[in-house]
C-alpha cells in the first residue's frame, strides 16, 4: 500500500507541476508581449539587439536624466546620421513600435549627448545617482573661459564632459555652456595626470579634441529604439556644424599685457568708433549668415581680435574674408538690402575681387576674396587710379570659431601664420599709418588690368 | 488568471480518472520493476525542468521590473562613491596632541601664536583696539574665526557678547586686550567672561592688559592680566604661554544625517565658527530654504549678482533672507567676492550657491567701484541672454517680496525708456514716512541697495566709460552724474524692498547707520500686488502727479512744518506743502526740511521735477516746489501775479539751523497762502 501512495503521489506531483509549467508558459509570453505593445512581437526574433549592452546603457542613462529633469540631448554624429537618414521614418515612429534596434545597437565605444549648462538644476546629486545606478563617471572641469576676459576674477570651476560607463559601453555627455553671441560653447577635454587614461578610448571620443562652438539647436523630442530622446531639430545643421566647430579664444591675457603697454583709447571718438564698428560687423555677420556664407575676420580687424581683443579705434573700416568659391551674386544686393550701399567693387570673380560698403558713421566694411594655389592662399588689391593690380599672399590656413565683441566669428585657426605674413614680426606694436600699397609685408605687385577691362574690374559709386 | 480556474476545475477530474487507469497498469507492471524505476526517474527530471524554468521566469520577471522602475537599487558603488567623497574631511590630528599656544596684549600690540605659527599679529598704530577673540578647533587646531571687538566703543560689547554665545561649547577660546578694551564692557558682558571661567575678565579696568585661553563651557587653560597702575598709564604687558590638550575629532564634530545638505553645513562648520544655530549638533538651522513659487515670475531668469567684501557675517545673513525670499531661483545668484577671502567663500558654499573671486585692484572707493564693474560684465557674461541683472551688496536684508516686487514692475524697464533703473530702496522710506506697501514713485536719485540694471544701459553706455582704477570715485555716485544718468528716473516702492543692516564698510559706521539707516521701514508683509504699475510710466506718471497735486490739500503754511502739528491728526488724506526753489537744483529749503523730518538730508534723494512723496501721520505728504502751482493742469492754480508775489511756500532758507518752533518766528519761514488756495479745502481735524 505504501509503495502505491509513493507512486500516486509521484504521478500526481508531475501532473500538477505539468500543468503549473504549462500556465507559466502561457504567462510568461502574455508578459513579454504586453511589455513590448500590444498585439506586437509575437515571437522573440523581431527584438534583434535589443539586449546589447549599448542599448542597454543609453536606456538606463535616459531613465536616468529624464528621472532627474535634466533636458540631455543626443549628439552623436554616429546616430545622428542614421536618424538624419530616416528622418521621416524616426518622426512618424510612436513609442514603442520600433522592431529592430537599428540606432542605439550599432557597435560603437561611445553614444555622445549634450547638455546645457544652466538648465542642470542638481548637478550634485545627479552626479551621486548616476553612481548609485552603477554608472563610472569621470568628471572633467576647468575654470570658466567667460570669466577670462576681465581682469583678475577667479571662479569655481565649471563642469565640461562627463564620461560614465556602464558594462562596458560609455555615454559621452558634453556639457554646452551658453556664451555672449548667441552661442553654446563646450570645452577642450583635457586629460590631467592622474585620470586613468585607460577608462575609455579618449581618443576615439566625437567631442573635446578641441573646444567647440555651435548655434543654439532647437530640440525635439522622438522615439528612437524605443527610448524616448530629444535630439536638434535639424540634424543635418548639426552634423554639418561637428567638422567646423573648432573654438579658440581670445587672447586676453596677452591682450591686458598690450594694453599695459599702450594704453586703450577711450576717448568719445574712439568709444564712437568701436560701437560702429561692432554694428557694422553685426549687420555684416546678419547679412552673411542669411545668405549661407562663410567668412572670417581679417587684416586690421584681425590684428584687433588677436592683439587686444577688440576694435583697433583707429583701424576706421571693418575687414572680412571670404572664399572665392563661397561667393554668390546675390551678396552685393543682399547688402545693399541691408542698408550698406556698395562704394567700390575692384576685380572680378575670377581675380582679385574686393568688395567694400558704405556703414554708418563713414565706417566702410571691406570684404577680400581669397583665393587657393597648391600652396598658398592670396587676395588681390587694385589701384583705382592706376589700375595696378596688387597680391597678398597667405600660408594656406582652415577657419575656426571665436568670440569678437559678442559675436560668434571665423578667424583663421592659424592665426599667428596669419597675422604674421600680413604685418610681420612687429604686429604687436601699433602702427598708426598704414599704406596698403606698401606696408603690408605680404603685398607683391600683380601687373595691371588691361585698359579694356577698367568698366569692370574698376567700379566707383 | 482566467486561465487558471479551468485548469484547477481539470485537475481533480483527471486524477480521479488517472487513478483507475493506474489501477489496470499496476496489475500489468506488477514486477516490471525496471519500467517502474524508469517512470519514477522521468518524473523526477520532469520535476527538476519544472524547477529550472521556474527560477529562470523569476529571474527574468525581476530583472524586467528592475529596469522598469525607475529607483535606483543601492548597489556598492554607492559606498564607494561615498567613502571617495568624505576622504577631505580631516580625521584626527596625528600624533601630537598637544598645541603650544603664545597669546601677548599691551598698549601697541597684541599678537597670538599657535605651535609657533603666528595666526594674529596687530601692531598697526590707531586700529585694531579692543579685544581680540580666536577660536580654534578643539581637534585640529585650526583658526575657526577672528575677530576684535572695539570694547572703547559703546554695543560693541553686546557684539562681542553675540559672538561668543554663538561659538559651540568645546571650542578653544583665546582672548586679548590692545589698548583698551574695558570703556564699554558692559555688565553683560562681563558675567560672559566669568561663565568662561575667567578671574580677571569681570574685572577688566580702564587700559589693563589681559590675555586668556580657554575652552568654551570647558576649564580655562591659562590667563594672565595687568592692572593699569594709573589713568594716564596702561598695564604692564602679558605673555601667556600655555599648552592647550587637543581633543578627538569625534567630539568636535557633530553627527548629522547624511545628506547632500549635511555634508555641506559639514565642510561648513569644521572650518568656520560663529555663526550660530546652522552649526548646531542637535537641531540644526536648515540651510535649504523652499520659499513658495512664484506665479508668473517674470524675474525668474534674471541673474542676480551679489557684491561682496570681506564680511562673511554680513554676507550669510544676507544669503538667508535672499534664499528665503518668494521667487527666488538659486542658479541664477553669483556671489562677487572682493579680493581672496576664505570664509566669505565657505559662506557661499555652504548655500551651494556660485561665488568667484576678483583679485583686489586699486584702493578703496575705486576698487569697489572696479569691484562692481567686473562683476557686473561676469554676471552679463555668465548669463549672456539675461536682459536685466538684479544686483545685490552683502549687507542688505531681503524682502519676502523682493522678487514678487520686481516681477510685477520690470516690464516697465523694457517698455520706458526714460527708466535708469527699478531699485527696491527707498531714501525716504522711514518707519514715519512710508505706509503703503503697493504704492511706487519715480524718482530722479538712484537709490541702488537692490536694484535692477538694463543689460543694454551697462553694455552700451556705463560699461565703456566706467571710471577707471585712478579715478577715485564711488561707482554709485559716478552712476548719479548727469552725463551717466541723462534725465532718466528710477522706480523705487513707498516701503523699502530691502535692508540695510551693515554696520562696519567703507562709508560706513556706527552713528551714521543709527542716525540715517536703523529705522528704515522694511516690507514684511509677502505677496503685495502692486497698485497701477503702468502709472508709473513716463506720461501717465506726470497726469497721476498734477491729479494728486491737484486733489491735494494745502497745509497751512503759517504752521513750523517741523512742528507735529504741522500735518492734521487725520488719516488717508493727500496734503501739500510748497517750497520755495530758485532753480532747479536748488534744495536749500528742501534739506532744511529733510533735516527736521529726521530722513535722508545728506544729499538730496527722492524727487520727481521738485516733487517729494511722503507719508506723515498715515496722510500721504506732498512737498513740491511752488513753480507747479502754476501749471495749467493744476486746477487750484493762481495766475501768477495775481496775489502775493510768494505765492505760497515754506521758505526755510533763513535760519540755519533747526527749525524754530512754533509760527510767527521772526524769519520769513512762513508766508500765507494766497485766499484761494488756502481755504480751497476747509481744515480737517481740531
Amino acid at each position: 500500500m505504501s509503495r502505491i501512495n509513493k507512486n500516486v503521489i509521484l504521478a500526481l506531483l508531475t501532473l500538477t507541476s505539468s500543468a503549473f509549467l504549462l500556465f507559466q508558459l502561457y504567462y510568461y509570453k502574455h508578459y513579454l508581449s504586453a511589455k513590448n505593445g500590444a498585439g506586437l512581437s509575437k515571437s522573440k526574433g523581431s527584438r534583434i539587439g535589443f539586449d546589447g549592452t549599448q542599448w542597454r546603457t543609453v536606456k538606463k542613462f535616459i531613465m536616468l536624466t529624464s528621472s532627474q529633469n535634466v533636458p540631455v540631448f543626443l549628439i552623436d554624429p554616429l546616430i545622428l546620421e542614421l536618424i538624419n537618414k530616416n528622418f521621416e521614418q524616426v518622426k512618424n515612429a510612436s513609442h514603442g513600435s520600433a522592431s529592430e534596434c537599428k540606432f542605439f545597437c550599432v557597435p560603437r565605444d561611445f553614444t555622445a549627448f549634450a547638455l546645457q549648462y544652466h538648465l542642470w538644476k542638481n548637478e550634485e546629486s545627479w552626479f551621486r545617482i548616476a553612481e548609485n545606478m552603477g554608472f563610472q563617471c569621470l568628471k572633467f572641469e576647468s575654470k570658466d573661459p567667460r570669466l577670462d576676459g576681465i581682469d583678475s576674477l577667479s571662479g569655481t570651476e565649471i563642469p565640461l564632459h562627463y564620461i560614465c560607463t556602464l558594462a562596458s559601453h560609455a555615454v559621452h555627455l558634453v556639457v554646452f555652456h551658453e556664451r555672449s553671441g548667441n552661442y553654446l560653447w563646450h570645452g577642450h577635454l583635457r586629460l590631467k595626470g592622474h585620470i586613468d587614461r585607460k577608462f575609455v578610448p579618449f581618443r576615439k571620443l566625437q567631442f573635446g579634441r578641441y573646444p567647440g562652438a555651435f548655434d543654439r539647436p532647437e530640440l525635439q523630442q522622438v522615439t528612437i529604439d524605443g527610448l524616448e530622446v530629444l535630439i536638434p531639430k535639424d540634424p543635418m545643421h548639426f552634423l554639418e556644424e561637428i567638422p567646423h566647430s573648432r573654438f579658440i579664444e581670445c587672447r586676453y591675457k596677452e591682450a591686458r599685457a598690450f594694453f599695459q603697454q599702450y594704453l586703450d583709447d577711450n576717448t568719445v571718438e574712439a568709444m564712437a568708433f568701436r560701437k560702429s564698428a561692432k554694428e557694422l560687423l553685426q549687420l555684416a555677420a546678419k547679412t552673411l549668415k542669411k545668405l549661407g556664407v562663410r567668412f572670417w575676420l581679417s587684416s586690421g580687424t584681425c590684428l584687433g581680435w588677436y592683439r587686444q581683443c577688440g576694435i583697433i579705434p583707429y583701424s576706421k573700416d571693418v575687414d572680412l574674408g571670404i572664399f572665392i568659391q563661397d561667393y554668390k551674386s546675390d551678396i552685393i544686393s543682399a547688402f545693399q538690402d541691408a542698408g550698406l550701399p556698395l562704394k567700390h567693387k575692384f576685380g572680378k570673380v575670377e581675380d582679385s575681387l574686393e568688395l567694400s560698403f558704405q556703414g554708418k558713421d563713414d565706417v566702410k566694411l571691406d570684404i577680400f576674396f581669397f583665393y587657393e594655389e597648391t600652396d598658398y592662399m592670396w587676395n588681390g588689391g587694385t589701384q583705382a587710379k592706376t589700375g595696378k593690380k596688387f597680391k597678398y599672399l597667405f600660408p594656406k590656413f582652415t577657419l575656426c570659431w571665436t568670440e569678437f565683441v559678442d559675436m560668434k566669428v571665423r578667424v583663421p585657426c592659424e592665426t599667428i601664420e596669419y597675422i604674421e605674413a600680413n604685418y610681420g614680426k612687429t604686429w604687436k606694436v601699433p602702427v598708426r599709418t598704414w599704406d596698403w600699397k606698401r606696408s603690408p609685408h605680404n603685398v607683391q605687385p600683380n601687373g595691371v588690368w588691361p585698359i579694356s577691362e577698367w568698366d569692370e574690374v574698376i567700379q566707383l559709386y | 488568471m482566467d486561465d487558471w480556474k479551468p485548469s484547477a476545475l481539470i485537475k481533480p477530474f483527471g486524477a480521479r480518472k488517472k487513478r483507475s487507469w493506474y489501477l489496470t497498469w499496476k496489475y500489468k507492471l506488477t514486477n516490471q520493476r525496471a519500467l517502474r524505476r524508469f517512470c519514477q526517474t522521468g518524473a523526477v527530471l520532469f520535476l527538476l525542468v519544472t524547477v529550472i524554468v521556474n527560477i529562470k521566469l523569476i529571474l527574468d520577471t525581476r530583472r524586467a521590473i528592475s529596469e522598469a522602475n525607475e529607483d535606483p537599487e543601492p548597489e556598492k558603488d554607492y559606498d564607494e562613491a561615498l567613502g571617495r567623497l568624505e576622504s577631505p574631511r580631516r580625521r584626527g590630528s596625528g600624533p601630537r596632541r598637544v598645541l603650544d599656544v603664545e597669546v601677548y596684549s599691551s598698549r601697541s600690540k597684541v599678537y597670538v601664536a599657535v605651535d609657533g605659527t603666528t595666526v594674529l599679529e596687530d601692531e598697526a598704530r590707531e586700529q585694531g583696539r579692543g579685544i581680540h577673540v580666536i577660536v580654534l578647533n578643539q581637534a585640529t587646531g585650526h583658526v575657526m574665526a577672528k575677530r576684535v571687538f572695539d570694547t572703547y566703543s559703546p554695543h560693541e560689547d553686546e557684539a562681542m557678547v553675540l559672538f561668543l554665545n554663538m561659538v559651540a561649547p568645546g571650542r578653544v577660546l583665546i582672548c586679548t586686550i590692545k589698548d583698551e578694551g574695558s570703556f564699554h564692557l558692559k555688565d553683560t558682558a562681563k558675567a560672559l567672561l566669568r561663565s568662561l571661567g575667567s578671574q580677571a575678565g569681570p574685572a577688566l579696568g580702564w587700559r589693563d592688559t589681559w590675555a586668556f585661553v580657554g575652552r568654551k563651557g570647558g576649564p580655562v587653560l591659562g590667563e594672565k592680566h595687568s592692572k593699569s597702575p594709573a589713568l594716564s598709564s596702561w598695564g604692564d604687558p602679558v605673555l601667556l604661554k600655555t599648552d592647550v590638550p587637543l581633543s578627538s575629532a569625534e567630539e568636535a564634530e557633530c553627527h548629522w544625517a547624511d545628506t547632500e545638505l549635511n555634508r555641506r553645513r559639514h565642510r561648513f562648520c569644521s572650518k568656520v565658527e560663529g555663526y550660530g544655530s546652522v552649526c548646531s549638533c542637535k537641531d540644526p538651522t536648515p540651510i535649504e530654504f523652499s520659499p513658495d513659487p512664484l506665479p508668473d515670475n517674470k524675474v525668474f531668469n534674471v541673474p542676480v549678482a551679489v557684491i561682496a567684501g570681506n564680511r562673511p557675517n554680513y554676507l550669510y545673513r544676507m544669503l538667508r533672507s535672499l534664499l528665503s525670499a518668494q521667487g527666488v531661483s538659486p542658479q541664477m545668484i553669483t556671489v562677487f567676492i572682493d579680493g581672496y577671502y576664505e570664509e566669505p567663500m565657505d559662506v557661499v558654499a555652504l548655500f551651494g550657491l556660485r561665488g568667484i573671486q576678483h583679485t583686489p585692484i586699486s584702493i578703496k572707493n575705486a576698487r569697489v567701484s572696479q569691484h562692481y564693474k567686473a562683476s557686473l560684465t561676469a554676471t552679463f557674461n555668465l548669463f549672456p541672454e539675461a536682459k536685466f541683472a538684479v544686483v545685490l551688496e552683502e549687507d542688505l536684508d531681503i524682502a519676502v517680496d523682493f522678487f514678487s516686487f520686481l516681477s510685477q514692475s520690470i516690464h516697465l524697464l523694457e517698455e520706458d525708456d526714460s527708466l535708469y533703473c527699478i531699485s527696491a530702496w527707498n531714501d525716504q522710506g522711514y518707519e514715519h514716512t512710508a505706509e503703503d506697501p503697493a504704492l511706487l514713485y519715480r524718482v530722479e536719485t538712484m537709490p541702488g541697495l537692490g536694484w535692477v540694471l538694463r543689460k543694454s544701459l551697462y553694455k552700451e553706455e556705463l560699461e565703456p566709460k566706467w571710471p577707471t582704477p585712478e579715478k577715485l570715485w564711488d561707482w554709485d555716485m559716478w552712476m548719479r552724474m548727469p552725463e551717466q544718468r541723462r534725465g532718466r528716473e528710477c522706480i523705487i516702492p513707498d516701503i523699502s524692498r530691502s535692508y540695510h543692516f551693515g554696520i562696519v564698510g567703507l562709508n560706513m559706521n556706527g552713528y551714521f547707520h543709527e542716525a540715517y539707516f536703523k529705522k528704515h521701514k522694511f516690507n514684511t508683509v509677502p505677496g503685495v500686488q502692486l497698485r497701477n504699475v503702468d502709472s508709473l510710466k513716463k506720461e501717465a506718471y506726470e497726469v497721476e502727479v498734477h491729479r494728486l497735486l491737484s486733489e491735494a490739500e494745502v497745509l497751512d503754511h503759517s504752521k513750523n512744518p517741523c512742528e507735529d502739528s504741522f500735518l492734521p491728526d487725520t488719516e488717508g488724506h493727500t496734503y501739500v506743502a510748497f517750497i520755495r526753489m530758485e532753480k532747479d537744483d536748488d534744495f536749500t529749503t528742501w534739506t532744511q526740511l529733510a533735516k527736521c523730518l529726521h530722513i535722508w538730508d545728506l544729499d538730496v534723494r527722492g524727487n520727481h521735477r521738485g516733487l517729494w512723496r511722503l507719508f506723515r501721520k498715515r496722510n500721504h505728504f506732498l512737498v513740491n516746489e511752488e513753480a507747479t502751482i502754476n501749471h495749467p493742469n493744476f486746477l487750484g492754480a493762481t495766475p501768477k501775479g495775481g496775489g502775493s508775489p510768494r505765492s505760497c511756500r515754506t521758505d526755510m532758507r533763513p535760519p540755519p539751523g533747526p527749525c524754530r518752533a512754533g509760527p510767527g518766528s521772526e524769519s520769513n519761514l512762513f508766508i500765507d497762502c494766497p485766499e484761494g488756495l488756502g481755504n480751497r479745502r476747509k481744515p480737517v481735524g481740531p
